[in-house]
């Protein structure tokens, strides 16, 4: 593992702040998937986009995690259980009318964009991190690079690969197409949480 | 949609300029944008990432086969199916039979300026398909069944009450035009469709040939789920967005969202490689995914040396963001598909000469868009060339033509100058002309025209010559047609300053108009035999400095003369003569480093209007400022740089967009408290006196030699 570059993670902060990113800090990734249960403890219930959704005193909140590895999946759907929350690890298909939290972990943060790069190899990252109303990124500190140019051997790497699907994600989704007016929430997420994580 | 004739066109610029709400927003996004552009390039040098992305697209275009081939290669190991196509109609024949193939029923789309060029929404919807644009922008133009009037913003011109009628419409349910909820509106009625939809269509940013993968810059996320849910994935870009490395896209990526919209990068950059996994009936499958290139002329544009840099861009639509003409028209008026500057070019070369007739003129040519261009894209020079090319098609109006005819012939001109001055008499009032003839005047009531003077430069300056002083430094002075016949007061004034600093003075008397006239309507024998004949003229005077008082003279001299002159075996002098071509307030303050005790400084309130071949034709900032801090009070203006509208002939093409122009640089003049109000140019000098007198204003409108002058130290 590499060393903690603390500029880069000073900078990152700095940057992520104008594109409302809300950063939080974490000793460890268990605390991070705290961080996202906590979250979808207290945001309202999605509000679900395709008709025919079941009325919302019918449904439990929902918190999405394909990418977990099996130990930090297993802790976290025991945490999301205790909170009666329908964890979700696959088939993300089936809630295309919008899940509450996705959580992932970032493979990279590059520090002058405030971005997080994510590889989504699975059509569910991919989902996963688009439908969700709050979307929660565990990214550890010493992943931080400075610029995208130092990103750009990981980016290779992943790009050399047979199938891949990379995605620079750096904010919530947004638009200023009406009148020009900053607005967050269009097709993804309406918020997007960064933790950074002490590793 | 046909092409437009002179009198539609000019309707809907007056339509355009009538239309409140578009002139605010426009108004306020030109300010904003310019104050978030220079925020958001702070921290990067703009200057030498322009360069080197003009570098490596010149050079990607000159192997865009073997790129093509590459990616092919690549993306083909990976399941992917790559496509070239030749033209627009083959483009979308090919997404159709595709559609057709993969049992498609529904498309959706995310936001791809090639598929707009292409038209293919129209042909897929002949061909029984539903489509839907998912960009919300692109969305709310699909309902309202027009184009796209911003490169990256394209619904800029609506506003939220039209956008909540239609939503209104398409949802048939009453909606309230707070902007979050008609955001949400979207988000809701688009979810379903990308739920449903079969085949998504994406253009592409970047086509990386090193490993066969796309890149995509998106904001919403449509993007991704356009490129995720459906089972067929098809991408459609030009050739020219092959890249060979990742680096070259990431080069671009620091520029294209600063640029576009002042964002340090987009939101979302999806870099897609090989058919990826999706998820059918519960099973692992892969996705069918395509690429298509599509040439569409740019191989041959390739191959055309003057207009080739058009392909280097990336469509950032900065050139729209800082044009003056865009500003007030919409993007519907500056382009066809492709919108600002870079939409004059391309719809010539890809949507046909025809098209692109009228709207090539409506250029002020003030250069703006070339100081902000990603790709350093020489845009007015390429709308120049355009316009010549379409002059020798088309032909030129009678009366531009004969005026090309005059001012190649230097004698006949200054001949039939001097006529003139008498011809006027019974037009002329004052320093203005009373009222010009019918055929003449139409629309021109904006401004005063004024007369031709009844002495010319050339008539007094051998009694204005300066003696000789031996030792000191020589100056030749060119004079250009608007200051030897209309305004000699302003050379007088420069010659009486540059007399009292003790240098030497040379005006050859075979030296004519500059050219650039003639070449902005296009005539370009004309701009060739003038530029030559003032290259030869000051040949053999061995001066340090040939000073111009004419902002556009000099630029055009120091930028154009190279190019224009190429083919005349000459280019030594050429050089020579550029290099030697300086500004009259870059001479004072630069060169004879004047100092403060030359003025006699009684603050007198004084604004400036930065000319703009002079500003970004020249790179002058400094020196005039300094000089009027010098001689009196000076009172920063609003928009100092921004064109005043007169543009040469354009102020005659187009008189409701130069009026509109004007109006907002004598206000904002005016707002300073200044009395006087002062530039570098005698074009922008016509244009802020006439207007001033035509609105009776109390702004006293100066040539810097003749503020000058007037605070010379006895």
């Amino acid at each position: 593992m590499s060393a903690i570059n603390q500029a880069a993670v000073e900078l990152f902060a700095a940057k992520a702040k104008p594109v409302s990113i809300l950063v939080s800090e974490a000793d460890s990734l268990e605390r991070a998937l705290d961080l996202a249960v906590s979250v979808c403890e207290k945001k309202p219930l999605a509000h679900l986009l395709l008709p025919d959704a079941a009325p919302d005193s019918a449904r439990k909140k929902t918190l999405a995690a394909p990418g977990l590895d099996e130990t930090s999946w297993n802790y976290l759907a025991e945490a999301g259980a205790k909170k009666g929350f329908e964890m979700i690890r696959g088939g993300l298909r089936n809630y295309l009318a919008g899940v509450d939290v996705t959580i992932s972990v970032a493979d990279l943060g590059v520090a002058d964009t405030a971005t997080c790069v994510l590889e989504c190899p699975k059509e569910d990252d991919r989902l996963a991190t688009m439908i969700c109303e709050t979307h929660v990124i565990a990214l550890a500190k010493s992943k931080i690079v400075a610029n995208s140019y130092e990103a750009e051997s990981f980016l290779e790497r992943a790009l050399a690969k047979e199938r891949n699907y990379t995605a620079f994600i750096s904010g919530a989704s947004r638009t200023a197409d009406i009148e020009r007016v900053l607005t967050l929430g269009v097709h993804g997420p309406l918020e997007l949480h960064l933790v950074m994580i002490e590793a | 949609m046909t092409a437009p004739t002179m009198k539609t066109y000019h309707n809907s610029l007056k339509t355009a300029l009538d239309d409140d709400f578009l002139r605010q927003t426009l108004d306020k996004f030109a300010v904003q944008y310019r104050a978030n552009r220079q925020l958001i390039f702070a921290d990067v040098n703009e200057k030498e990432l322009i360069a080197e992305i003009a570098d490596a697209k010149d050079a990607s275009l000159d192997q865009l086969d073997q790129l093509y081939e590459r990616f092919k290669i690549e993306a083909e190991k990976k399941g992917v199916v790559v496509h070239r196509a030749a033209t627009a109609k083959d483009a979308c024949d090919l997404v159709c039979q595709l559609a057709k193939e993969n049992n498609v029923q529904t498309v959706i789309k995310s936001k791809s300026m090639t598929a707009e060029e292409i038209h293919l929404n129209h042909s897929l919807e002949e061909a029984g398909l539903k489509v839907t644009e998912t960009d919300l922008g692109e969305w709310i133009i699909q309902l309202r069944h027009e184009g796209p009037s911003h490169m990256v913003m394209p619904a800029i011109h609506l506003s939220r009450h039209q956008v909540a009628d239609v939503f209104a419409e398409t949802t048939q349910r009453d909606q309230d035009s707070d902007i979050s909820k008609l955001v949400k509106v979207a988000r809701q009625e688009l979810r379903a469709k990308f739920a449903g939809a079969d085949m998504g269509v994406s253009g592409a940013n970047f086509a990386v040939a090193q490993n066969g993968s796309i890149a995509i810059c998106t904001n919403e996320g449509n993007g991704r789920l356009t490129t995720t849910l459906p089972r067929v994935h098809v991408a459609i870009c030009g050739i020219d967005k092959l890249v060979p490395t990742i680096h070259d896209a990431l080069r671009v990526i620091k520029v294209l969202p600063r640029n576009a919209t002042a964002q340090a990068i987009t939101t979302y950059v999806s870099w897609i490689t090989g058919a990826v996994e999706r998820q059918e009936d519960g099973q692992s499958a892969q996705k069918r995914f395509h690429v298509i290139f599509l040439d569409n002329g740019r191989s041959q544009l390739i191959q055309d040396a003057k207009c080739r840099q058009a392909l280097r861009c990336v469509r950032c639509g900065a050139c729209a963001n800082v044009c003056p003409v865009y500003r007030l028209v919409g993007g519907h008026r500056m382009g066809y598909v492709y919108i600002g500057a870079i939409g004059l070019i391309l719809t010539y070369f890809f949507h046909g000469h025809e098209r692109a007739k009228l709207l090539a003129h409506n250029c002020v040519g003030c250069e703006a868009c070339k100081d902000v261009c990603a790709a350093g894209i020489d845009l007015p020079a390429i709308i120049q060339e355009i316009r010549a090319r379409l002059t020798e098609e088309f032909g030129s109006s009678m009366d531009v033509a004969l005026l090309g005819k005059v001012l190649a012939n230097r004698g006949l001109f200054h001949t039939l100058l001097k006529f003139a001055k008498w011809a006027q008499a019974p037009v002329k009032k004052g320093r203005y002309i009373r009222h010009l003839p019918e055929i003449f005047s139409l629309g021109q009531g904006f401004r005063a025209l004024p007369a031709i003077a009844n002495e010319s430069f050339r008539d007094i300056w051998p009694a204005l010559k300066p003696p000789f002083v031996p030792g000191a430094k020589k100056i030749g002075l060119f004079a250009g047609c608007a200051q030897d016949f209309i305004f000699p007061g302003h050379l007088r004034a420069a010659v009486t300053i540059l007399a009292k600093l003790g240098v030497n003075v040379e005006f050859p008397l075979t030296q004519s108009c500059c050219g650039l006239p003639v070449q902005m309507m296009g005539q370009r024998a004309a701009a060739i035999a003038t530029a030559k004949g003032n290259v030869l003229a000051f040949k053999s005077l061995d001066v340090d400095y040939v000073v111009t008082l004419c902002a556009s003279c000099a630029s055009h001299i120091k930028h154009r003369y190279a190019d224009l002159l190429a083919g005349e075996n000459m280019s030594a002098d050429v050089k020579a003569f550029g290099d030697k071509i300086i500004d009259f307030s870059s001479l004072l303050t630069d060169v004879l480093k004047v100092k403060p005790e030359t003025f006699v400084n009684n603050h007198e309130k004084v604004g400036y209007h930065y000319p703009c071949h002079l500003v970004r034709g020249m790179g002058v900032v400094e020196a005039p400022k300094t000089l009027l801090k010098a001689a009196g009070d000076y009172q920063p203006a609003a928009e100092e740089d921004v064109c005043c509208g007169f543009g040469g002939t354009y102020s005659i093409k187009f008189p409701e967009v130069s009026g509109t122009l004007l109006a907002n640089k004598l206000n904002n003049l005016q707002a300073t408290g200044a009395t006087t109000v002062v530039t570098d140019c005698p074009g922008c000098f016509m244009q802020l006196d006439g207007g001033e007198a035509i609105r009776g204003g109390k702004l006293k409108v100066e040539h810097m030699a003749e503020f000058l002058a007037r605070h010379l130290a006895k």
